[in-house]
């Protein structure tokens, strides 16, 4: 199905949680608009993200059956929220989905899709470090990639390198 | 060598001593097996038939710290890796030498400036005898650069007092 | 994890008995603990550095917790850092065995971005590239798999195919291992005289030289009483782990981005039946274990040479590289491009808010969600075997750190 198709289909099974679809458009001058280029996504509340993927997961005639991929962005510095991508795909019926939440950044929690698809885990834990997203109901927050001594979280925009880690420099 | 160690004057004998201890440890440098990234990868290359290592005397790679005499430091070195890479060298058993592989064990590599987590240099925390440049270095380089260690054990005083450095 | 070595208690019990011999033999109660070892993060066989836990009840893995992060070079960082072009270095180096197919997914995904014309030449070219790489990344997979097992000669004679291959990329790009080749809006130079040529006579050799590997290793049957039946991810694991690439069709599951979500001209390539997927079928032992997961790479490897044959057939003169401006501005967007990598899917997802730099480009390795299966296939194996389970799972470091 492509995206079109699947979208109407989420609103149709009154997806939990479904805001809208954001597909690229072209800039219009009139409007002021300066487009957008590249792929759609939904997007998705913070609130229902267990509900929504475990329709998308169960549901026949979506099928997604794999999770490609949790991650998380820091738009711009001065941006109040956080957005947390996952990516979706059908082996079954060979289709992709793209989704898309936002989380404010006072408060980066979200709960943990570790019970809906395994593949999570890993990707919830890199998150977390990376961004300092907390994933409620995760069962292994370790870090994963850093030192567990490691201070900051490194992917956010207002990130500061450090200077020094345990006497050796990092200049 | 212990009891013999640097005590003998040079002369004739001391030198031709020196000479036959120095060809036997270079022709058979026994390298640990420490490729890290896409170092590691020309490092096997140059295990494999083609440019072999071997011929040197240096195609034993061995894993265990305790049983190698050269450390090829292939790779980027972070500082989560970097605690073990000196944990790695105190475990090797004197003499033994360091080559600094490619840019990343030289000076950070490419991940010289946004790196966070890179240690700039593997010379940081260990002693480096070769530095070889490259991203990743040509197997003709790796060679080149254990033909440099070769020379520095050549030139190493074993039995003979060690050169005074006026 | 801090406790550690055996700790084991002796009791002597009463009993005891003369023995002809004169001696008293006396009867013991010895109750032992479980063992956690370290395998790594320098280790011959853990493929990179990576750090494994394994707790262990004599030869019997209880329990395995891999640990990562000794190859973290903050690639997604400097992503955002540095220019869009500055960045297709990097790109090379996290799965450096197929670095080929890493520059064509992050094209791939910028040009999604973009709105430039490749021209058919340097997909062509593109293509082969990304092909020969993949057989290269096989012989390695399979080389060192075999120095894993202990087989020693499968892995010189991988590398005598390999460092062919190593020299017609570096005929073409000057490269040997992090080629940097395939750029935003095509490819950065034209094959010079003969190298298509002599890449014709490569797989007319390597077809040759491809039964020899299989005889030597696949056919070995000390190689199959050391990995059939051993590490066997069933079906329902593989959909709940996310896994793709070989593992996924070791399993038994027939799904390839080439053919089922075609990127550049594969869809044009399957339909001209250049190539077939290899899926497992569970020939020596259970559907899923090690053998059909090194089945499937070892027979993608003369697939990828249907696929070379064909762009050579079909190969035109023309440009090698589109239009695109010397500092480039990608216009505002966001993009998710999946290709197949030699590991699996490997995802570039890229924002963009107008400028030269990235705001955000995320790296999904393939390496890095397959190996999160090793907690749950590891326990319950023998030691020898688990070593065989993560040669198969074959990740490259660099993948799984970014």
């Amino acid at each position: 199905m492509d995206f079109q198709a699947i979208h109407d289909h989420l609103r149709a099974r009154g997806a939990p949680g479904l805001i809208a679809a954001d597909e690229p458009r072209a800039p219009n001058k009139k409007e002021k608009d300066p487009g957008r280029s590249g792929h759609s996504f939904v997007t998705v509340e913070p609130g229902k993200w267990i509900e929504f993927l475990t329709l998308c997961r169960d549901d026949p005639r979506l099928g997604f059956e794999l999770l490609i991929d949790v991650t998380a962005t820091d738009p711009k510095a001065d941006d109040p929220n956080l957005w947390v991508n996952a990516e979706l795909l059908s082996v079954s019926h060979k289709h992709r989905l793209s989704i898309k939440t936002l989380v404010p950044k006072e408060r980066p929690v979200i709960a943990s899709a570790t019970a809906v698809y395994r593949a999570a885990q890993w990707h919830e834990r890199e998150c977390a470090e990376m961004f300092g997203i907390t994933f409620e109901g995760h069962p292994d927050p370790r870090n994963m990639l850093l030192p567990d001594d490691w201070v900051g979280h490194p992917m956010r925009k207002d990130y500061e390198f450090p200077k020094e880690y345990h006497g050796i420099s990092c200049e | 060598m212990g009891l013999f160690e640097n005590t003998f004057e040079e002369n004739v004998l001391t030198t031709k001593v020196d000479w036959l201890l120095n060809w036997a440890r270079l022709n058979s440098i026994w390298p640990m097996t420490f490729g890290l990234a896409c170092c590691a990868i020309e490092m096997m290359a140059v295990g494999a038939a083609h440019h072999d290592i071997d011929r040197f005397g240096a195609g034993a790679f061995r894993a265990s710290p305790r049983q190698a005499d050269l450390m090829i430091v292939a790779g980027t070195v972070n500082f989560k890796m970097g605690e073990r890479v000196k944990r790695l060298y105190d475990q090797m058993p004197s003499p033994k030498y360091v080559i600094a592989m490619g840019a990343c064990a030289t000076g950070g590599g490419p991940y010289f400036k946004y790196g966070y987590t890179v240690m700039k240099g593997v010379d940081r925390i260990i002693p480096v005898d070769v530095y070889i440049a490259g991203c990743p270095p040509r197997p003709e380089a790796l060679l080149e650069g254990l033909m440099k260690v070769q020379e520095k054990i050549r030139r190493t005083a074993v039995v003979r007092k060690p050169a005074r450095t006026a | 994890m801090t406790d550690t070595a055996h700790k084991g208690s002796i009791q002597l019990s009463e009993e005891s008995r003369v023995l002809p011999s004169g001696e008293r033999e006396f009867m013991m109660d010895v109750s032992t603990a479980d063992l956690e070892v370290n395998m790594g993060p320098q280790h011959p066989a853990t493929h990179g550095v990576m750090r494994v836990l394994i707790r262990t009840d004599g030869e019997l893995v209880t329990g395995a917790q891999p640990h990562l992060g000794y190859l973290h070079r903050c690639a997604e960082k400097i992503g955002e850092s540095v220019e869009w072009l500055q960045y297709l270095p990097y790109t090379d180096r996290y799965d450096y065995l197929s670095a080929m197919n890493n520059n064509l997914g992050y094209s791939l995904a910028v040009e999604a971005l973009m709105s430039v014309e490749i021209p058919r030449r340097a997909t062509m070219l593109r293509t082969i590239c990304a092909e020969l790489n993949r057989i290269a990344s096989h012989l390695i997979a399979f080389g060192t798999y075999g120095l894993d097992i202990g087989a020693f000669t499968p892995f010189f004679y991988a590398f005598r195919e390999r460092e062919w291959i190593q020299s017609l990329f570096e005929k073409i790009c000057g490269a040997r291992l992090t080629y940097s080749y395939i750029r935003i809006g095509g490819v950065f130079n034209d094959a010079p005289p003969g190298w298509l040529k002599e890449i014709a006579h490569f797989c007319d050799v390597f077809e040759e030289k491809w039964k020899e590997y299989y005889t030597l290793l696949i056919e070995n049957h000390i190689f199959v009483q050391r990995t059939a039946n051993v590490g066997v991810v069933p079906r329902e694991m593989a959909f709940d782990f996310g896994l793709t690439g070989p593992m996924l069709r070791g399993s038994g599951v027939d799904f390839d981005l080439r053919r089922d979500l075609p990127y550049m001209i594969y869809g044009e390539i399957w339909d001209a039946g250049a190539f077939r997927i290899p899926v497992a079928r569970g020939e020596k032992g259970t559907l899923g274990d090690c053998w059909d997961r090194t089945w499937v790479r070892v027979v993608e490897m003369m697939e990828s040479l249907g696929i070379v044959r064909w762009c050579l057939d079909a190969i035109e003169d023309g440009p090698v590289i589109g239009e695109i401006p010397k500092v480039i501005k990608v216009p505002a967007g966001e993009a998710y491009v999946g290709i197949e990598n030699p590991r699996g899917e490997l995802g570039h997802y890229v924002v963009s808010d107008g400028g030269k730099v990235a705001t955000r480009c995320r790296v999904r390795g393939p390496s890095f969600t397959n190996l999160a299966v090793l907690e749950d296939l590891l326990p319950g194996t023998l030691l020898a075997d688990s070593i065989a389970i993560i040669g198969s799972i074959d990740i490259v470091v660099g993948e799984t750190d970014r």
